[in-house]
């Protein structure tokens, strides 16, 4: 809470400290008068002193009020849970896919160490490591959207499907425009994940209690995934402590090539447009969700290894 | 364990193949009566007299176009002053009582989408609301010179002006839209934006809100009831993508309809022309481009620049770019060089010269009447040791501006001018741009139909002159034109203004573009109206 409290602190005092003003974009080809500037200073509380505007946050902050975004005219908690859903869809499914595929890969490469199928995995997932995200989307949109259109390239629905079309087909809709935002983040975030997870197990898979449990005959898939693999996820949760605000801020490229409506965009124009109130809120969630990965990390440390206990 | 089969991804691609089977959705589907329309961002505040500040965007003005509409129309010359080239919508006539007194009658037949008519009553309560500083502050500012709206009886509504002026129809018309005071008299001013009229709009304009999905889209449906006729296209779908690849990408695949400005790279506008599907529309834009030379020194804004203040050195830096290269490199054929701060939208360029061509030698022959010499021969001409350096400031999220700058920065090498590029990120450009803080400002201004808003910057006084030019005579014949007085040519007064502004050379003007429109030929009787895109939405058919 107190991290949580200093890095708040912190953000806001520096997005104010930042050059440029939110209304400066209104006064671009048009110049306003100054009462005409001073009606919109005060509808958005920017008269104020940076403090007293500090204080106004922290107040609003304690009743779950996160003021009117500038840009939009409208509340940041309406804004911020109409975004976070498709966020999470994203992101929740480039983790999934991650700590999914990405282990089981991982996992596979060292077990067959040195042969075929580890050195064509090793190649690929090195060559999806080095590849841009936001190239790699352009790349996919222009191949599978629109030379063979097998896929929508942009966009989370089909804005013609009717009300009435029905939850499964509202439902293969969205997975529809989900599979290439998906696959463009997943290239990257699973060959990382095999790449940790492929030398913590081959780190793992030399130790003397492997040998041992071999010895006793136990089969080698029970080796693998019941003894090896327990141990050589350790470095693979740090990494997913890590991942999770990454998928939240690392989304804004990709969020853009494919036009989806995510939080990434919306901070994105945030930041260009210097809305003040709905940065602080994509801020304090990306906060949130450091200290949530640190939390669920140390827990998840907790159940794989018994010398760790939770204090 | 030790074979390793592929099943997985083979299950995966399967899966994956199995959902883009075409037909599983509609998106493939051509859509009869409906149009998908792809644009950078979504309206968040269509309502007339709401759209201030921030929520001034070109989204907000053109979706509030199609739920509510105007007095009357700007006719296809785009005329703002006299009573003549508009076209009669909410009112069906307009007379003259006077100089200053301007009667319009409303449309007996005009409703709101709740049924109840449209009445004079409407009318005075928007204008009331409109020119209320603290409820809308840039509006009445434009509405300065509307003295008193009044309602005689149901159908005619009554404006006086405080002076004769050639745009009274314009300014009565263009600016806000009539709002329906029978549900919004019942809601404080302040209250509007958040109450549920601002989430469902009642407007008398073809078509209707049915929803706004945050982010993603806002779809319309036809009003039945429109007085002028009911929109032959019955769903109007508006898609935001903010990343201009995204929205041609929406276009190219088929997810769109039509798409609003395909912006340069060219290799764009050659993507959608290989689309036998697609039409390029070209349409004069509101845009005008231009290199702004500060007048002042920007680290002593009491000072003259110690450079640019030199009228020589400012005409020779025009006559020294091939503008006509440079917009041909990014526009193609989709863009022209201005004579003065003139978009194609502003009626007054049809009366303007042409602008002047690149004229090295000339150019030569200013720099060195005014003392810059190559005197070290190091290529950078000099004046008492200094060298001829400027910078030039632009935004990073500019593409146009970018490459423009480019083109500049050779083209100015060879004259002996070194141009040093100071990329800013957009606010922080914006911040130097209104302190003061730059040498040369690559500007990308947005501009009303009206050429009486060239006074914001090219005037003394004028708001956006942050460059301080100032010539009282360009002041004088700007107040000659705005005035418009009785017996005198408009277009000529116009013409004097742009004269005497490309005389000053208080910029480089570059470029005046066309929007590149694209829309699937299957629509019949598309008309895009360059002051406002889906204006006349309500007349397109779907062909299929």
């Amino acid at each position: 809470m107190v991290t949580f409290a200093i890095a708040i602190t912190i953000l806001f005092f520096l997005m104010r400290a930042a050059p440029g003003d939110p209304l400066a974009r209104v006064s671009e080809g048009r110049a306003l008068a100054p009462a005409e500037l001073a009606t919109l200073r005060a509808r958005y509380g920017l008269n104020q002193p940076v403090v007293a505007q500090f204080v106004s946050f922290v107040r609003g902050l304690t009743r779950g009020d996160l003021g009117v975004s500038i840009e939009y005219g409208r509340p940041v908690t309406a804004l911020l849970a109409e975004r976070l859903p498709p966020t999470i869809l994203l992101g929740g499914s480039v983790l999934v896919l991650n700590f999914t595929v990405g282990l089981w890969l991982g996992v596979r490469q060292a077990v067959h160490r040195g042969r075929r199928e580890d050195r064509w995995l090793t190649t690929v997932s090195l060559v999806g490591y080095a590849m841009p995200s936001f190239w790699l989307g352009l790349v996919l949109a222009w191949l599978v959207g629109i030379k063979l259109r097998l896929l929508p390239a942009a966009g989370m629905h089909d804005p013609l499907l009717g009300a009435d079309a029905g939850i499964a087909a509202h439902m293969v809709d969205v997975l529809r425009h989900l599979i290439l935002p998906v696959l463009t983040l997943s290239v990257v975030s699973i060959a990382a994940t095999m790449r940790y997870q492929r030398s913590a197990m081959l780190e793992v898979l030399s130790l003397p209690y492997v040998t041992t449990a071999r010895a006793k005959g136990l089969p080698e898939r029970e080796v693998t995934w019941r003894h090896a693999w327990r141990n050589a996820l350790f470095p693979v949760i740090t990494l997913f402590g890590l991942w999770l605000p990454i998928l939240v801020t690392g989304s804004v490229f990709v969020e853009a090539v494919f036009a989806w409506p995510g939080l990434g965009s919306l901070a994105a124009s945030a930041v260009w447009g210097r809305d003040y109130p709905v940065l602080m809120g994509a801020s304090l969630l990306v906060a949130a969700l450091v200290v949530a990965g640190g939390v669920l990390t140390d827990i998840a440390y907790a159940v794989l290894d018994p010398r760790v206990r939770l204090a | 364990m030790t074979r390793w089969t592929p099943r997985a991804p083979i299950i995966a691609t399967v899966a994956l193949l199995s959902l883009s089977r075409p037909g599983l959705t509609q998106s493939n589907q051509a859509h009869r009566g409906s149009i998908v329309i792809v644009t950078g961002q979504l309206a968040t505040l269509p309502i007339p007299t709401l759209m201030e500040g921030p929520a001034l965007s070109v989204s907000n003005l053109e979706l509030a176009d199609q739920l509510f509409l105007r007095l009357a129309g700007m006719g296809p010359t785009l005329l703002t002053t006299g009573d003549r080239g508009f076209i009669p919508l909410l009112a069906r006539s307009w007379s003259r009582r006077d100089s200053v007194t301007l009667v319009f009658e409303l449309d007996p037949r005009a409703r709101w989408q709740d049924g109840a008519p449209v009445t004079a009553r409407d009318v005075s309560f928007t204008f009331e609301r409109a020119k209320n500083p603290a409820i809308a502050p840039r509006l009445a500012d434009l509405l300065r010179r509307i003295e008193s709206v009044k309602a005689e009886g149901e159908r005619r509504v009554v404006f006086r002006f405080s002076q004769p002026y050639s745009e009274q129809l314009y300014d009565a018309t263009f600016h806000v839209a009539p709002l329906p005071a029978h549900l919004l008299d019942s809601i404080p001013p302040e209250a509007v934006a958040r109450s549920s009229f601002a989430a469902q709009p009642v407007g008398s304009g073809p078509y209707r809100l049915v929803r706004n999905v945050s982010g993603q889209f806002v779809e319309l449906a036809a009003n039945p009831q429109f007085f002028l006729g009911k929109p032959k296209l019955d769903r109007v779908i508006i898609r935001a993508a903010a990343d201009p690849e995204a929205r041609l990408n929406l276009v190219l695949s088929g997810q769109a309809d039509a798409i609003d400005n395909v912006v340069p790279p060219l290799e764009n506008i050659r993507r959608i022309r290989a689309d036998s599907t697609l039409r390029l529309i070209p349409v004069p834009s509101p845009t005008v481009g231009f290199l702004l030379f500060n007048q002042r020194d920007p680290r002593d804004s009491t000072g003259s620049h110690p450079v640019l203040s030199d009228v020589r050195v400012r005409r020779a830096m025009t006559l020294g770019l091939d503008r006509h290269l440079m917009v041909h490199a990014v526009f193609g054929p989709y863009g022209e060089v201005p004579y003065g701060p003139v978009s194609p939208i502003l009626w007054i360029r049809h009366h303007a010269p042409r602008a002047a061509r690149q004229n090295i030698g000339e150019a030569q022959r200013l720099l060195a009447a005014a003392g810059w010499r190559d005197s070290d021969g190091d290529g950078i001409l000099d004046r008492d040791g200094r060298p001829l350096t400027l910078t030039l400031s632009l935004p990073n999220t500019s593409a146009i501006r970018r490459q423009m700058s480019l083109l500049a920065q050779e083209q100015l090498r060879q004259l002996g001018i070194k141009l040093d590029l100071q990329q800013l990120e957009f606010p922080l450009w914006l911040e130097r741009r209104s302190q003061g803080r730059f040498d040369i400002n690559f500007e990308a201004t947005s501009q009303d139909p009206s050429p009486s808003g060239l006074r914001q910057g090219w005037s003394c006084r004028g708001g956006t002159n942050v460059a301080k030019y100032c010539n009282p005579r360009t002041d004088s014949l700007l107040d000659q034109a705005t005035l418009g007085r009785a017996g005198k040519d408009p277009a000529q007064a116009w013409a004097a203004v742009l004269r005497q502004i490309e005389a000053d050379a208080p910029a480089t003007f570059l470029y005046a573009p066309s929007y590149v429109y694209a829309v699937k030929r299957r629509f019949r009787d598309v008309v895009i109206s360059p002051a406002s895109s889906w204006q006349q939405l309500r007349l397109w058919s779907d062909g299929t």
